[in-house]
C-alpha cells in the first residue's frame, strides 16, 4: 500500500493548498511500492526548495541536501550502498541551475540514480523568481519585462550523453507519470524524469491562472504524447527517450 | 595521511585536483583501482567532492577528502552541512599562500579562521594541525576517530610545506586504536537527514528557537568533551625564559633553533582552542609572541583566550625563513634576537 511509505503523521504538508509536488510524492510511493521498494532498499534524497521536503515526507532514509548538491550526494550514496535504489526528486532551479555542473557530470558518469525533476519553471519556495526553465519572455519577480533568456534544453542536455534516459511528463498525466518514474528506477544507469509541475501561488496566478486546476487543464489541453519510437520529444510531447 | 586514512579505515574517497594535495587524490585513485572496497570519485568541483564524502558517511562509509585554500573555501557549504546534519568525515587543507589562487605551491597558514569559522551559522568544529610526517599520519587517524566520536566533519590542517616533505617514519611503531562506524547506514531506517534545523526525529522545525539552541548546545558539549580527549601541544625550548613563541605546522619546524633562547609553544589541536592547557603555561612567562605565516589570525584568538596582549610576528608570502622570524621579533620586542 503507498500510503505506508508515506509519513501521514506529519500531514498537512508544508505545500501550499493546489500545489503539485504531492502528486509527485503520491506517485513515487505508488510507484516504488508496485516496484517493492521500502525502506530497506531504497533511499529518497532531495535538494533544498518546496520539493526538498519530499524526503521528510517519506518512510525511507531520506537526505534534504544543500541547494544543488542532491546529485553529488546521491552518487556517493549509490557508490557506497550499490544495492540500495537511490532516487533523487528536486526541482528545476536546484538540478538545472545551482546543481548544473553537478547534473552534466553526473550525468555523464551515468551511475545508477533515478532523478525526477520537479520542473515549475519557476523560483517557487523563495517567492516566484525566474529560473533556468522559466521560458523566454515570462514575467517573474526578477524579469519585470519578461525572461530575457531561453530557458535551459533539459532534453537536449541528457541526450548530449553517450548513453541516456530521459522522460517528459506532468503532473496531470498521473498514469503515464508514474510509469515514466517506474521504467526510470529500473533503467541501469543515470535516469532524468522531467516533470512539468504547477507553482499556482508563485507563478500561477502571475501568468493569469485564477487556481491550480485551471493550471492542471493547461497541461491537459498543451501536451501530447510522442510517436511510438520517437527519439525526440517535441516542445510539449510527453514521452520516454533512452540510448544504451 | 592517505596511509593514515587507510589505518582508520576510510574506504571512500572524493576529491578535485589542487596544489598542493593532488597526491592524495591519486593515491586513493590508486588505491581504488586496486582495491575494490575502497570507492573513489573525481568529483567535478570541490563543492561535490565535499558533499560526496557527506553521502558517503551517511551510507556508512568512512569518507574523507583533501584540499587547498580555494577549494576549501568552496567546500564550506557543506561543511556546515555536516555540522548541521552530523556527519561524521574528514576534510584536509594543505595551505597555500592567497586570497584567490595566489601562489599555489608556497606554503601558508592563512585558513586558520576559516577553518574554524569558514561556513555560516554557529558551529564548534574539530581542528588538528600536525608538524611533521609521523604526526600526519597519527593525527589523520584521529582525526578520523574524533570525527566517529562528535559526529562531525574533522578539519584536519596542513601546509604546502608539510604536504612535500618527506621524512622516514616507523608507521609500525604508530598504534592507534581505531572508532568503528556508530551510525546505522541508510537503507536501514526511517529518519531525514536535513540541514534544516531539526528535532531529534529529523523533523523540519525552522522556527523554534528551543530546538535550534539545543541543536548547538548538544553538538558543542559533545564536541568539546571530544577535543578534550586530544588536549595535544608541544612544549619545548628554554623554558626559563621569559618570552613564550607560539607557532605551529611549517612555521614551528623553521624557527626551531629559538628554542635556545625562548620557550616554544606548538598547538597541534587548533580548534577548539588549548585554554586551560594554554593558560597554564602561558601565566609563566611575561611575553606571549604569535609566529605564522599569516596576519596574525591565531594571535587574535590567542589574545581572546588568554585575556591579554601578544604580540603578532606575521611572515607573509610564502618564504618562511628563520630570519624573517627573527627580525619581526627584534621589530616587536625592541631586542637583538641571537
Amino acid at each position: 500500500m503507498y500510503k505506508d511509505l508515506l509519513k501521514l503523521d506529519l500531514f498537512p504538508t508544508s505545500w501550499c493548498p493546489g500545489c503539485g509536488i504531492g502528486q509527485i510524492m503520491i506517485q513515487l510511493a505508488m510507484a516504488m511500492d508496485e516496484l517493492g521498494l521500502n525502506h530497506t532498499n531504497c533511499t529518497v534524497i532531495s535538494g533544498v526548495g518546496c520539493t526538498g521536503r519530499v524526503s521528510g515526507y517519506m518512510k525511507v532514509d531520506g537526505v534534504y541536501t544543500l541547494h544543488g548538491r542532491t546529485l553529488p550526494v546521491a552518487e556517493a550514496i549509490k557508490l557506497v550502498k550499490p544495492d540500495l535504489k537511490v532516487i533523487v526528486v528536486s526541482g528545476d532551479g536546484d538540478l538545472a541551475s545551482i546543481g548544473g555542473n553537478h547534473l552534466l557530470h553526473a550525468a555523464r558518469r551515468n551511475p545508477d540514480i533515478t532523478v525526477l525533476c520537479n520542473n515549475n519553471n519557476v523560483y517557487g519556495l523563495t517567492g516566484g523568481q525566474a529560473g533556468p526553465t522559466t521560458p523566454r519572455d515570462t514575467k517573474t519577480l526578477t524579469t519585470p519585462d519578461g525572461a530575457y533568456y531561453d530557458p535551459i534544453n533539459l532534453q537536449n542536455v541528457m541526450k548530449s550523453g553517450a548513453k541516456y534516459f530521459y522522460a517528459r511528463t506532468t503532473v496531470q498525466h498521473q498514469l503515464h507519470l508514474r510509469n515514466c518514474v517506474k521504467e526510470a528506477i529500473n533503467w541501469p544507469g543515470f535516469s532524468f524524469v522531467d516533470i512539468a509541475c504547477h507553482c499556482i501561488e508563485n507563478n500561477g496566478r502571475r501568468l493569469g491562472f485564477n487556481s491550480a486546476y485551471e493550471m492542471l487543464q493547461h497541461f491537459r489541453k498543451t501536451y501530447t504524447r510522442a510517436p511510438a519510437g520517437a527519439t525526440e520529444l517535441g516542445p510539449n510531447e510527453i514521452g520516454i527517450i533512452r540510448k544504451t | 595521511m592517505f596511509l593514515g586514512a587507510i589505518e582508520a579505515g576510510a574506504n571512500f574517497f572524493a576529491g578535485y585536483p589542487i596544489t598542493p594535495s593532488s597526491e592524495i587524490l591519486v593515491l586513493a585513485a590508486e588505491r581504488a583501482a586496486k582495491d575494490p572496497s575502497f570507492k573513489f570519485i573525481q568529483s567535478e568541483d570541490e563543492i561535490a567532492a565535499a558533499n560526496a564524502i557527506m553521502g558517503a558517511s551517511l551510507a556508512g562509509a568512512k569518507s574523507f577528502t583533501a584540499t587547498a585554500g580555494p577549494g576549501f573555501s568552496l567546500m564550506q557549504e557543506a561543511i556546515g552541512y555536516g555540522h548541521q546534519v552530523e556527519i561524521p568525515t574528514v576534510i584536509i587543507n594543505g595551505q597555500r599562500v592567497g586570497p584567490a589562487t595566489g601562489m599555489p605551491t608556497m606554503p601558508a597558514q592563512e585558513d586558520i579562521l576559516q577553518s574554524r569559522y569558514g561556513s555560516s551559522g554557529d558551529y564548534f568544529p574539530i581542528v588538528f594541525y600536525p608538524g611533521s610526517v609521523a604526526e600526519c599520519y597519527r593525527y589523520t587517524i584521529i582525526s578520523f576517530n574524533a570525527a566517529e566520536e562528535s559526529l562531525s566533519p574533522v578539519i584536519l590542517l596542513s601546509d604546502a610545506f608539510l604536504s612535500h616533505l618527506n621524512e622516514v617514519v616507523d608507521l609500525e611503531s604508530i598504534k592507534l586504536e581505531t572508532v568503528p562506524r556508530t551510525r546505522p547506514p541508510l537503507g536501514t531506517g526511517q529518519r531525514t537527514f536535513t540541514g534544516l534545523t531539526h528535532d531529534e526525529e529529523g523533523r523540519a522545525r525552522t522556527a523554534d528557537a528551543k530546538v535550534h539552541r539545543q541543536w548547538y548546545y548538544k553538538t558543542k558539549e559533545r564536541n568539546t568533551k571530544v577535543a578534550a580527549k586530544y588536549p595535544d601541544f608541544e612544549l619545548s625550548g628554554n623554558k626559563q625564559s621569559d618570552t613564550l613563541l607560539i607557532s605551529s605546522g611549517i612555521v614551528s619546524r623553521v624557527i626551531s633553533p629559538l628554542g635556545s633562547e625562548f620557550a616554544l609553544f606548538r598547538p597541534i589541536r587548533i580548534f577548539p582552542m588549548l585554554g586551560t592547557e594554554l593558560r597554564q603555561i602561558a601565566d609563566k612567562y611575561k611575553t606571549i609572541a604569535v609566529i605564522e605565516a599569516n596576519d596574525g589570525q591565531y594571535a587574535s584568538l590567542v589574545e581572546t583566550e588568554l585575556h591579554r596582549d601578544v604580540v603578532r610576528v606575521p611572515i607573509l608570502g610564502g618564504r618562511i625563513t628563520l630570519e624573517l622570524a627573527k627580525e619581526g621579533l627584534k621589530q616587536s620586542l625592541g631586542r637583538e634576537v641571537s
